[in-house]
């Protein structure tokens, strides 16, 4: 249905880092700041985890042990499907009596979609449900850890070094002219002829001056590679069993060139994103924390505060003739919204892509205020707004339909017209500053948006 | 919840480590075994069909900037899941990564993200790191290039760099014309039709596909062989037997019949010396003629290969091969007294060893923060430290004020950082 608004033919000016026209709808409005917000200047944050199979929302700090994997999903190594458990009866000898055989129930994890098997890459039958297939290890874990064990400690003596280094430096009195002569201080100095040169500051053991370090076996280089069997260049592949670059992929710390060696991986996680204004740091969107829930604890999106603007009607529109062109303007808010649209100036920094003057209606337009029971109480009094038939169309709950007048300047191309709308904005937020002379709690401010209409193209 | 945090000695968040390749980008955080994922350098943007590659060093500042801030976005918030504010970044970066590029990304990450810290760590110095070891001549076999850069004692030689652009790109290349030249496909219509009146040029995630499952490297005998039928000038060399064609199945219905010469010899255009006589293996052998003369035996025997490129099946035993081959030749002979070559095998797949080592290196808290460029500096200086941008203050400035100018040696820092 949005396309059928085509909301991106109204664009709206937002001035943040760069400026930015985006529809109203894709907009964030920081009532703090009172400015328009978008994607591209706010700060994005991480909120919370969730499974996108089984909807199970995770805590960060059990997220972040599990390396953002769900403890019960598992993914297909083939197409990346999400696995389904599936059971099966097998017969199983009691324990007490071997002679006799029971079924007992066993567990295969299966996909659906390209029918592979726990049992094509060799994975038992587990008799639990979930919780009994694991991961395997990584055969290289050990000796990563060791290196870095190894690297800390030479780093804690860099960082020893350094502070002392900060501390001693006081004491040198000597200037830097005479410390190339009398052979002091300087790192160059202290390196004596045949000593190997340490410059990965410090990345290696100094002779002799802690007992207990952490030694470990530089990796030994070795002569020969081994080579391919003999057999390859002659035997046929079956690609089906050679795995795809994607699908090694999927396992970094493997990456097997068999088929028969793609072991499943746990699910990988969803997140719900939080935005925050980048000026007052104040969140502009905070989702629940109930990842089926699909409301918002904080939700300051633009057409909750900013009027919109509508295209709803279009003429044919000729070169250098004008023509009417209908708008709707909605209301947002409950309370009755004064709008001014107004003309764009000579010389309008913002005014660059206009390609046709554009007349609007001189006086302030009324929006009546938004109100939720308005379609079912039929017996309500319209408002009586006395609107001057010229410039306003039609008149609708919270939406009136106004008139443009619009004459192309170009002979051919998009019509694209530009003008400012002002209207009144009631900050409802606590005032920043106690006010004492007034006891209530909401300042009405005027805010100005520049906005642009592509109206199509023009007609010869 | 900070007793299920288990973390370092300040009780800081452990870094994100982020390995930025022309064809495939590497994240993950310090301190683990293997980084969380591997995902190509692309953004799917949503008026264009295909994928558009985000390390491009040719387009303008603007384009890029929204590209990085873009597939940086993805990383953090699709894969990583965690708030970009709250931890140091390691990006794991190329020696010949272009100035223009580094300090866009910089921006995205500091201006866009405002991460606490970035730290710019070479490739070939962070892979000696997995091994323990402090000297190597390392090759980077990646996508675009090849690179190999000897680091002796912690220190990268830097004059004795070497690069070539023989890598992923140009064997997908070579491949993509072979196919278009002898392969045929069968449509569900029609069998045994040439592929480009099915399609005009093969995509290049297919094309490398190919690649991955289906090709491999023959040792040097069948290799040199291979390279003298190509070349044939007498018309007497004959091509050793093929292997086996395979039909490589490109969707639903059409199969395409790979035809077994492609399958062995397409990777020979990393081996093939042209003109210039230059190969992935004359790179080692020209480096390392290059270095001074005391640190050759050491580095010889201590050769690192990293790289997506080498990890197609057989290269490692072909280059060590193709080595011990050319310093027979007098080119060499004269030059290398060292005739013993040996090889490491790091604890990580052969395109994860440069992250692994950023990671390790991203683990050491204690330092870390030191040798990483802060936001507030950079917000001070407004950019970065760049090993071959001799005007820039040094980074100790900022942390001990008053401190003497720095000797020579600091420019060996520099590289590092």
């Amino acid at each position: 249905m949005a396309s059928l608004l085509q909301s991106e033919r109204v664009l709206y000016l937002v001035r943040g880092e760069k400026e930015l026209r985006a529809p109203l709808p894709q907009l964030y409005f920081c009532r703090y700041c009172s400015e328009l917000r978008s994607l591209e200047c706010v700060s994005h944050e991480v909120d919370s985890h969730y499974c996108p199979s089984c909807l199970e929302n995770m805590p960060s700090a059990e997220a972040k042990l599990k390396k953002n994997r769900c403890a019960n999903c598992f993914d297909c190594p083939c197409c990346m499907h999400t696995l389904s458990t599936r059971a099966t009866s097998i017969p199983a000898p009691l324990p007490d009596d071997p002679a006799k055989t029971t079924m007992k129930k066993a567990y295969y994890l299966a996909c659906g979609f390209c029918r592979w098997t726990s049992r094509d890459v060799g994975m038992a039958d587990k008799s639990v449900a979930s919780g009994g297939w694991q991961e395997p290890e990584n055969p290289h874990t050990q000796r990563i850890n060791k290196l870095v064990e190894y690297y800390q400690q030479l780093a804690q003596k860099e960082k020893i070094e350094r502070d002392r280094k900060k501390l001693v430096r006081r004491r040198n009195y000597v200037p830097l002219a005479f410390s190339d002569k009398y052979g002091l201080g300087t790192r160059l100095q202290r390196q004596r002829p045949g000593a190997p040169i340490s410059a990965l500051a410090g990345l290696s053991v100094k002779e002799g001056e802690d007992q207990k370090e952490i030694k470990i076996e530089p990796a030994d280089a070795v002569e020969e590679v081994e080579p391919l069997p003999e057999d390859y260049y002659t035997r046929p592949i079956n690609l089906t069993e050679v795995t795809t670059l994607r699908q090694r992929l999927l396992q970094p710390d493997f990456q097997p060139i068999c088929a028969s060696q793609l072991y499943p991986r746990h699910k990988h996680l969803l997140i719900k994103r939080s935005l925050r204004c980048r000026k007052c740091e104040h969140n502009l969107s905070k989702p629940e924390f109930n990842p089926t829930s699909i409301k918002f604890k904080i939700q300051l999106v633009a057409v909750n505060y900013i009027p919109e603007v509508r295209i709803m009607s279009i003429p044919n529109l000729r070169y250098m003739k004008e023509s009417q062109v209908l708008l709707t303007l909605t209301n947002p808010v409950e309370n009755v919204t004064h709008v001014t649209l107004l003309e764009c100036e000579e010389g309008d920094p913002d005014n660059i892509n206009s390609t046709a003057k554009v007349a609007v209606p001189p006086k302030e337009l009324i929006l009546a205020g938004k109100d939720a029971a308005a379609e079912y109480d039929e017996l309500a009094e319209p408002q009586d707004f006395q609107d001057d038939p010229d410039i306003i169309a039609f008149r609708k709950a919270n939406k009136v339909g106004v008139f443009i007048k619009v004459t192309p300047q170009k002979e051919e191309g998009e019509v694209t017209v530009s003008f400012k709308m002002k209207h009144e904005f009631k900050n409802l937020t606590a005032p920043i500053r106690p006010n004492e002379e007034s006891d209530h709690t909401s300042e009405v401010i005027w805010l100005t948006h520049h906005v642009e209409l592509s109206l199509g193209p023009v007609l010869p | 919840m900070p007793l299920y945090e288990g973390l370092g000695s300040g009780g800081e968040k452990t870094a994100v480590v982020i390995d930025l390749g022309q064809a495939f980008t590497k994240c993950g955080f310090a301190g683990e075994t293997g980084p969380r994922c591997i995902i190509p350098s692309e953004i799917k943007k949503p008026d264009v069909s295909k994928p558009v590659k985000v390390v491009q060093y040719n387009i303008n500042t603007e384009e890029l900037y929204s590209y990085l801030k873009e597939f940086i976005h993805m990383l953090y918030f699709r894969h990583l899941l965690v708030n970009p504010r709250d931890r140091r970044v390691v990006i794991i970066e190329s020696v010949l990564c272009p100035s223009h590029f580094r300090d866009t990304l910089t921006r995205v990450l500091f201006k866009h993200f405002e991460v606490p810290s970035v730290l710019f760590a070479p490739s070939h110095l962070m892979s000696l790191l997995t091994l323990g070891i402090n000297s190597a001549m390392v090759l980077d076999c990646g996508y675009a290039e090849s690179l190999v850069l000897p680091i002796y004692e912690g220190i990268p030689i830097l004059s004795c760099w070497g690069s070539l652009p023989l890598g992923g790109k140009a064997i997908h290349k070579e491949l993509e014309l072979q196919l278009l030249e002898q392969c045929t496909v069968d449509t569900g219509l029609a069998k045994g039709q040439s592929l480009p009146s099915v399609m005009g040029s093969v995509p290049e995630d297919i094309v490398e596909d190919i690649k991955v499952r289906t090709c491999f490297v023959s040792d040097l005998q069948r290799g040199l062989k291979i390279q003298a039928a190509k070349f044939n000038i007498d018309g007497s060399a004959e091509r050793p037997s093929p292997p086996p064609d395979v039909d490589y199945p490109l969707d639903g219905e059409k199969i395409l019949h790979v035809v077994g010469p492609i399958r062995d010899s397409v990777v020979e255009i990393l081996f093939e010396q042209d003109n210039e006589e230059t190969s992935v293996a004359t790179l080692i052998l020209d480096s390392l003629v290059q270095c001074p003369i005391d640190t050759r035996k050491q580095l010889a025997e201590n050769l690192v290969v990293i790289g997506g490129t080498a990890m197609l099946p057989g290269f490692l035993h072909r280059l060590m091969a193709e080595i011990r081959h050319l310093v027979e030749k007098p080119k060499y002979k004269e030059a290398l007294a060292t005739k013993t070559f040996r090889i490491h095998t790091p604890p990580a797949k052969s395109n994860c060893v440069a992250w692994l080592g950023g990671a390790i290196f991203g683990a050491l808290q204690d330092i870390l923060g030191s040798r990483s460029v802060s936001k507030e500096y950079y917000s001070q200086t407004g950019r970065i430290p760049d090993w071959c941008c001799l005007n820039n203050p040094p980074l100790e400035m900022m942390f001990d004020v008053g401190k003497a100018p720095p000797p020579l040696m600091k420019r060996a820092f520099s590289t590092e950082k």
